[in-house]
């Protein structure tokens, strides 16, 4: 192999980003604690690219399945990549530690069966960790990698109430009259800087030229006006539509807090009912949603 | 630099009747890259077609936009105006002012506004059209005939004649079809076996054709002069090499089914041919009513056979052969009664369909031609025909006219009266519809000469009445109710087009109407073409129609494959998909929507950053592309474009429109 | 709170396919059905050629209603375009919904080439839905 992708720990105790090892002999930097939350997977793309040599990757549930949406959208060659999996509890929002904690006094933060174990000042404190996991982590459904070439440790079991809770926040926004639901959307998508972190991190967009960045059409504006943002966030949706598999990094990188999962899970809710349920990222040979149909299909309109 | 010309029609008044045609030509000025702008009273007659040619070289047009009828009436034959001007067809455009505006609008501003905002449309759309080329294709020179009955026949015969092979499949023992149940035909009184099996024998003696009795097509794939059709040859059961004809093994067979070509009046075996003068004259076996393949017993035929022919073991075959052009002729079916119990038909044996009394009329049918009553063999003296029955009718049945039903009365009631002097019969109808060459005089004979008293109105019941039926009706040119005693009760019953006529549309992608008919790509002006190209159609299976328009019908289809044949190759269409290398990322997407299989991955190389570097993207086959434009959705960077309609276009045509 | 403006005309752009959609409103043109004139077609070759993006676009460029009419599935010229449409445009449109766009805004219909009268009825009665709506205001661009 010609690198590692990982994590390592950087200087504050929130910051475990990803790496890129070459040297066997630096493996020692490699970390897994509650802040190797990154997902590393779209970094593959680039390395492709520029070496054809084979490139070792680590990767939580939720990463492996980005991998499976590389290999089924035909970014990456299977054989180009080794698949190192972690089955994964869970991993901490550094943002509802600092809310209960004095920020500065903490040292370190570890994950230890279902407890958080922190270093702050000269004590240590343990407390359930579920109040101060991810959003993303509480919902749950695939913590053990789904495709690897050795699997690191055991499996764990995945999150009881993610099931459940799944769909909770789309039945919430669901349940808003139209008006409602639209003034709750404005005020969400106001705050959309387009910055793309979003598309960014996305392993389903993974397209060599996006859309949203040509020119010739402008299918995209660049100004920051209201309806072209509702335009971005329409067809983002859209584009990722029945290919999107729940990692919920969009919605985590966000900086203005779009809660984007809102929407993604809504068309998976959508297409589930009508199409029978599907998860993306778990079969590399299954088809999409919107890549087949049936003679028999409902429709979400009036068909007469 | 564009120099688009604007040409608006009047189309005489049908346009500048309701429209303002000078506020257009004002507007047209206006618009960005227009540089010429014209009106004309009728831009597709020679003069208007002239002034456009003029123009185009007189102004160095290079964009023309045509602002008249819709361009499904005229596309054609401008692209042909602006070709004899130097330009490619396809950098004209075509603004649908008339169906789509000034025959729908009644408010002048209203409707000129709208008329401003095509042409501003169509303009926007024309400043991006490029010039876009057909690609030759092969032509397999081989034509399918689906169905053998007179349509099929005479279709495979025209095609053979002009020297190209054809195969027909008919899923059928023999040929023959309807036309081989029929007595006599009208209005000659010709026999109809005397006139059928004469061209049953030439298709199977003509060195072109290849029969395929008891097939059916099984799957079809490709277009235009390049058709994969896959056949399924249904196991008879007998060896067609061996077999000599002999017909030990109908005498022997101790099964008995209905007999479908006589319409269940008499039973046939389980191994059977169809009819007397079968072509191929050699049985098959019917394996859902046969008892060896039932229960494992019997095997009699191959006892008796004497030539070793049958094969119990024989197997269904697919075979899989390529063709340039496909005719459809599979015909029709009489309609069910279920619905008019008030006719007592299934009732009483002595109520017949048409088609029925057909197979009593001929000299190999149940009665050996003699008109005989089946509930007690005697010959009818009076028999009643009720008209229409399934056919006019909005309530129940179908609303159209079957068409042959007036005529055929017309013969049943003369050869009536040939056959059983003395008879007399009684024909009830609405209106009887003698529109051919000679029927007129045809339907004269029947109550001139032959004494078929012809009554206007509908019967509302048929009951029996001791061993006669009773038929109740109106006499709406007199006003009298009337009670007729008769012998005999036929019923004209309408005409159905096949029950899997829509299964078979939908192998073909072509399409069929409300009542289950094939749809021709113009009522009027193409009634043998469908709007899948390569495809025709002949005969019944496209309406109700009887033997002369049929023949002719089979003709035209024969001529439209032999045009095909006849050319050295084809041109594609040219209104295909594209891909834009920089922007695939070769995911194929686009190849998963394909309905024609015209995507494919191909490898190309790239220089990057001083090295060539390869990688696989979506490649398109601009013969077996037809333009759908589906996978320019699924691909989501937009890489895969359609010409003639490329996403710049559009979306050209969108910005138009709303600013 | 959908405001209503006297005397207001929308824009509505249709996407018809060439094959039954088109062919249905000429049909109603050969016809001379009469129908409000506020619709405008952009003619395509399947109702699949109908990218959400065109959609998003009319609406942003100031569109009032936008339609898009195909081929009864089953019928369609290219055997499999309108099923694709069906399931794209199912998912789009419940999408907009959801993030508060009324839904009479975009709608999509089945019009066979023999229904000239249902394309008149259909232009009509979408062209009343939205008069009643009103201006778009949600997806129109402010610039």
């Amino acid at each position: 192999m010609a690198a590692v992708i990982g994590w390592r720990k950087k200087d504050f105790w929130w910051q475990s980003p990803v790496v890129f090892l070459e040297d066997p002999a630096d493996a020692h930097r490699l970390v897994w604690d509650p802040f190797t939350i990154y997902s590393p997977v779209k970094f593959l793309l680039d390395w492709q690219e520029r070496c054809n040599a084979k490139v070792g990757i680590f990767v939580k549930g939720c990463d492996s399945r980005g991998i499976n949406r590389l290999l089924q959208d035909k970014r990456l060659e299977r054989e180009r990549v080794v698949v190192y999996g972690l089955p994964c509890g869970g991993k901490a929002d550094a943002e509802k530690i600092r809310a209960s904690f004095p920020a500065k006094e903490i040292k370190s933060v570890s994950l230890l069966g279902e407890q958080l174990v922190l270093a702050v000042g000269d004590k240590e404190e343990r407390i359930a960790a579920e109040a101060y996991l991810l959003d993303k982590c509480l919902t749950c459904r695939h913590p053990n990698p789904v495709v690897y070439d050795q699997l690191v440790w055991e499996e764990v079991l995945p999150r009881q109430k993610a099931d459940e809770s799944r769909f909770a926040r789309v039945q919430a926004v669901t349940s808003m009259a139209s008006e409602e639901r639209f003034a709750y959307w404005q005020r969400q998508f106001e705050r959309c800087i387009r910055c793309f972190a979003c598309r960014n991190t996305c392993p389903a967009c993974n397209c060599r030229v996006c859309i949203f960045d040509q020119a010739e059409p402008r299918w995209l504006g660049k100004a920051n006006d209201p309806a072209d943002t509702l335009n971005y966030q329409i067809i983002r949706a859209f584009h990722v539509a029945g290919r999107c598999f729940e990692c919920g990094e969009c919605e985590r990188i966000c900086p203005a807090g779009v809660p984007l999962q809102e929407i993604n899970r809504r068309l998976i809710k959508d297409m589930n009912e009508a199409y029978g349920d599907y998860e993306a990222g778990l079969d590399v040979t299954d088809q999409p949603p919107l890549g087949t149909y049936r003679g028999e299909d409902p429709a979400g309109f009036d068909e007469s | 630099m564009k120099r688009i010309g604007v040409f608006i029609c009047w189309c005489g008044s049908n346009i500048a009747g309701t429209l303002e045609i000078d506020k257009m030509v004002a507007a047209a000025k206006t618009m960005s890259g227009v540089v010429y702008v014209d009106q004309n009273k009728y831009t597709c007659s020679e003069i208007g077609q002239a002034m456009i040619r003029d123009a185009i070289k007189e102004y160095s047009l290079n964009r023309v936009v045509i602002a008249a009828c819709s361009p499904r009436m005229h596309e054609n034959t401008f692209r042909k105006t602006v070709v004899s001007a130097g330009l490619n067809p396809y950098y004209l455009e075509i603004a649908n002012i008339r169906e789509q505006c000034s025959w729908v609008h009644k408010d002048r501003e209203a409707g000129t506004a709208k008329a401003i905002s095509l042409i501003r449309t169509a303009v926007a759309k024309a400043a991006m059209n490029e010039a876009l080329f057909a690609v030759e294709m092969p032509i397999i020179r081989r034509a399918l005939v689906i169905g053998g009955g007179i349509a099929g026949i005479q279709a495979a015969l025209d095609i053979a004649d002009t020297g190209f092979e054809v195969d027909l499949v008919e899923r059928e023992p023999s040929i023959g079809g309807r036309m081989a149940q029929l007595d006599k035909t009208f209005p000659t009184l010709d026999c109809s076996a005397c006139i059928l099996t004469p061209k049953m024998v030439d298709v199977a003696q003509h060195e072109k054709i290849k029969l395929y009795t008891y097939a059916e097509v099984e799957k079809v794939e490709g277009y235009l002069g390049n058709f994969t059709v896959t056949i399924r040859q249904k196991a008879r059961s007998v060896d067609l090499q061996k077999c000599t004809g002999c017909g030990e093994c109908l005498a022997k067979c101790p099964s008995k089914v209905a007999s479908e070509f006589e319409e269940g009046l008499v039973q046939r075996r389980a191994i059977y041919t169809p009819f007397p003068q079968a072509v191929p004259n050699k049985p098959a076996i019917d394996r859902a009513h046969c008892r060896y393949f039932t229960s494992g017993k019997c095997k009699v035929c191959q006892k008796v056979c004497p030539a070793e022919a049958i094969d119990y073991a024989m197997e269904d075959l697919l075979l899989t052969n390529g063709y340039g052009a496909i005719v459809v002729a599979t015909g029709f079916d009489i309609h069910k009664l279920n619905d008019y119990g008030e006719y007592a038909y299934g009732k009483h044996p002595d109520v017949l369909t048409s088609l029925e009394f057909e197979r009593l009329l001929n000299a190999s049918g149940p009665t050996g031609g003699k008109i005989l009553r089946p509930s007690d063999g005697k010959a009818p003296e009076t028999v009643a025909f009720i008209q229409c029955v399934g056919s006019r009718d909005k309530a129940k049945g179908n609303p159209y006219c079957a068409k042959v039903c007036c005529m055929y009365t017309a013969k049943h009631a003369i050869l009536l009266s040939e056959k059983v002097p003395g008879s007399k019969a009684y024909v009830f109808y609405i209106d009887v519809r003698t529109a051919g060459k000679d029927y007129e005089e045809f339907y004269n004979r029947a109550y001139e000469e032959c004494n078929a008293g012809y009554i206007k109105g509908n019967v509302s019941k048929v009951f029996p009445d001791g061993d006669k039926l009773l038929v109740r009706s109106v006499d709406v040119l007199s006003g009298a109710l009337l009670e007729l005693r008769v012998d005999m009760v036929v019923l004209a019953a309408s005409v159905d087009a096949r029950a899997d006529a829509k299964e078979l549309a939908k192998k073909l992608a072509i399409t069929v109407n409300e009542h289950k008919f094939f749809t021709e790509a113009h009522p009027k002006l193409r009634p043998v073409d469908t709007q899948t190209a390569g495809i025709f159609l002949a005969g019944m299976c496209q309406g109700p129609k009887d033997i002369p328009e049929t023949v002719a019908q089979a003709s035209a289809a024969a001529v439209k494959v032999a045009a095909i044949f006849s050319k050295q190759s084809l041109l594609s269409n040219p209104i295909v998909a594209e891909i834009d290398q920089r922007l695939c990322s070769g995911d194929m997407s686009c190849m998963t929507v394909c309905p024609f299989n015209a995507i494919s991955e191909q490898v190309v190389e790239e220089r990057r950053g001083r090295e060539t570097v390869s990688r696989k993207i979506a490649k398109v086959n601009a013969a077996l592309c037809q333009g759908c434009g589906s996978c320019t959705v699924a691909c989501r960077p937009g890489a895969i474009n359609l010409k003639g309609f490329t996403d710049q276009q559009i979306l050209a045509e969108v910005d138009a429109i709303c600013l | 709170m959908p405001v209503t403006n006297e005397g207001f005309e929308p824009v509505i752009v249709a996407f018809c396919c060439n094959w039954c959609s088109y062919a249905g409103a000429d049909l109603a043109g050969i016809n001379r059905m009469s129908y409000s004139s506020n619709v405008r077609i952009i003619r395509v070759p399947c109702s699949s050629r109908v990218n959400p993006s065109f959609i998003i676009r009319a609406f942003q460029r100031g569109a009032d209603g936008v339609l898009v009419t195909g081929c009864h599935p089953g019928d369609c010229h290219y055997h499999s375009g309108n099923f694709f449409t069906r399931r794209r445009l199912s998912v789009l449109k419940q999408l907009m919904e959801y993030l508060g766009i009324e839904p009479q805004r975009f709608q999509v219909r089945w019009i066979s080439g023999s229904e000239g009268a249902k394309f008149a009825m259909v232009m009509n009665s979408v062209a009343e839905e939205i008069r009643r709506l009103g201006p778009n205001r949600k997806l129109r661009d402010v610039r």
